[in-house]
């Protein structure tokens, strides 16, 4: 009786994971497909999903500086990225360290605050910092970027990392304690390289994160050279350079990297770190 | 020792309490001030104290409503969206076959990438004229009479936005409760397989239970996310205008910064009493 009903709930599974598939990729197939169509190509109708004619013009286009200052985005936002990063990561290794292993008064409410970040979304954030920024002589500056960023990482870099230092061994710490070394020693020597998976993972959420940035970089930058990539695409488009096929291959180039960085960690993240949440 | 402890805590959470503070909280306190003033242009010069009447000025204007409108279709559509859908997939995922990890995989996708990215695709896909589902839509299965402009049509527009969040959102509702799914004890399953419940009494007498709190928290957290939502919108149409566009929109574009700080000190707190209310009203914490 049970035998009978297992071919059946295998097709349904089947078919409900292609649709699941297709409703997920349908999306990434065109844009990669409409990147290699030449010109002539994008505006036919019916749409075909696959080019007849398959060309890499496009990206040739999106990688002369000439034509398109996409390297020049991609430099910007490489920097910002990552230097929202390797700073975050200090703040959050020291920051986390002190939640998990340090015991004074006030760390509870400071741990609260911390979550309360969660609260704010970036639009209730833009109008004041904009001015504190202008204040400062920051604006239009990378620095301006790469503080107001390491701030929207911070909640979940710090969950993060507090939650993986609360698995190494209480003892070890203590025998090294024992043994002579101070906590900052016992932290460089000990929990960081403990630690290296889940170090590895904030750094990489924070890049991903300061890499698809869009409002604040919008507001807080004006001059071409400094432009990220989100800011500078989305200038494109309302250009005279707004061609189908080269803002698909500058959209893939743009998701690539972030891509690529999510999938090495992937198993990490989604392995019982997910409790964090991260912020989107 | 244990105070040598306590001075070694204070140093080494002072960057991140410096950062929270003077970017988060004093920002939020700032904004407060911001919209009792008519903030000059340049931020370099003085502004000027008006009391209220910013916040006199975004109530009575039509057009806030309309947005604030917008934003509550937009975020309730949007939450029960990607919470359905992630159940919906988590439900189906959770079992063992083969790929299982590359499939799961590829559903973050979406999660992962740069909106900017995703919203060309998107563009390209939903075009008025050459869009292929306008194409399947009309010219294939005939489901309507012509094409609609689905990205900047202002009676359209917003299916597509709500759309667009759910396939970008969902994977996220995904990952938690498959994480919550395969942490309930398979002793509950037996036990109740043993009593005889059907396949929908065990979901609703053992699943849903077992999912309550982290579909609470997801709710709560995807509501502050969508209402605050800015840029999924704003890059993907220009017809749809939630609240946060609208003050993007008035503090960039038209400067009247205050205003825009009126606005923002709203949606706080109208974000603010939903949640308490939901807190302590419907999932009785």
């Amino acid at each position: 009786m049970v035998k009978k009903n297992v071919l059946p709930k295998k097709i349904g599974f089947s078919v409900l994971l292609f649709l699941l598939l297709a409703f997920v990729l349908i999306p990434y197939i065109m844009m990669i497909s409409s990147s290699f169509k030449p010109a002539s190509e994008q505006f036919l109708f019916p749409p075909k999903v696959l080019p007849q004619n398959p060309t890499l013009e496009h990206y040739k286009g999106v990688l002369n500086p000439d034509v398109f200052p996409f390297l020049n985005y991609f430099k910007n936002s490489m920097i910002v990225a990552f230097s929202v990063s390797a700073i975050g990561v200090f703040v959050a290794i020291f920051g986390s360290y002190s939640f998990a292993r340090l015991e004074y008064k006030g760390r509870g409410t400071i741990q609260r605050m911390v979550l309360l970040v969660y609260m704010f979304g970036g639009i209730l954030l833009v109008i004041p910092l904009f001015q504190i920024i202008a204040k400062l002589g920051l604006f239009n500056t990378r620095t301006s970027l790469i503080i107001t960023y390491i701030v929207q990482t911070l909640p979940v870099s710090l969950y993060m990392l507090g939650n993986y230092f609360r698995t190494i061994p209480i003892s070890i710490e203590e025998a090294a304690i024992i043994d002579g070394c101070s906590r900052l020693e016992v932290i460089f020597r000990i929990v960081l390289p403990l630690s290296a998976p889940a170090i590895v993972s904030v750094f990489i959420y924070a890049f991903m994160i300061a890499w698809n940035e869009y409002l604040f970089a919008s507001v807080f930058i004006n001059s071409e050279g400094l432009r990220t990539l989100p800011i500078g695409l989305s200038q494109l488009f309302y250009t005279q350079h707004y061609i189908w096929g080269r803002m698909m291959a500058a959209s893939l180039l743009t998701a690539i990297p972030v891509i690529i960085l999510f999938l090495s960690i992937e198993r990490f993240i989604t392995g019982g770190l997910t409790y964090g949440g991260v912020k989107g | 020792m244990k105070q040598k402890e306590a001075r070694l805590g204070y140093w080494l959470v002072l960057p991140t309490l410096v950062l929270i503070v003077g970017l988060i909280f004093y920002p939020v306190i700032y904004n407060l001030w911001l919209s009792l003033h008519k903030v000059n242009m340049n931020p370099t010069k003085p502004n000027i104290f008006i009391g209220l009447s910013h916040y006199w000025n975004v109530v009575t204007d039509m057009d806030f409503w309309i947005a604030l409108k917008t934003s509550i279709i937009f975020t309730v559509t949007t939450v029960v969206g990607t919470t359905l859908l992630g159940l919906g997939v988590a439900l189906l995922l959770n079992k063992e076959f083969k790929g299982r990890s590359i499939v799961r995989g590829i559903i973050l996708l979406p999660y992962v990438a740069p909106v900017i990215s995703l919203v060309f695709g998107w563009k390209y896909l939903f075009h008025p004229v050459f869009g292929m589902v306008n194409y399947i839509l009309v010219d294939l299965l005939h489901l309507l009479p012509q094409h609609i402009n689905w990205v900047e049509s202002p009676q359209f527009a917003i299916y597509t936005v709500i759309l667009f969040n759910i396939w970008r959102n969902f994977p996220f509702a995904f990952l938690m409760i498959l994480a919550e799914l395969q942490s309930i004890s398979s002793v509950l399953y037996e036990a109740a397989e043993i009593d005889g419940a059907t396949g929908w009494q065990k979901f609703t007498y053992v699943t849903l239970p077992g999912l309550k709190y982290v579909m609470g928290a997801l709710v709560i957290l995807r509501t502050i996310w969508n209402f605050y939502k800015f840029d999924e919108i704003y890059l993907l149409s220009r017809s749809v205008v939630t609240v946060p566009v609208y003050v993007y929109e008035k503090a960039f574009s038209n400067f009247n910064f205050g205003e825009g700080a009126a606005i923002t000190t709203i949606l706080f707190i109208l974000v603010m009493s939903f949640i308490l209310y939901y807190v302590k009203k419907v999932l009785e914490w």
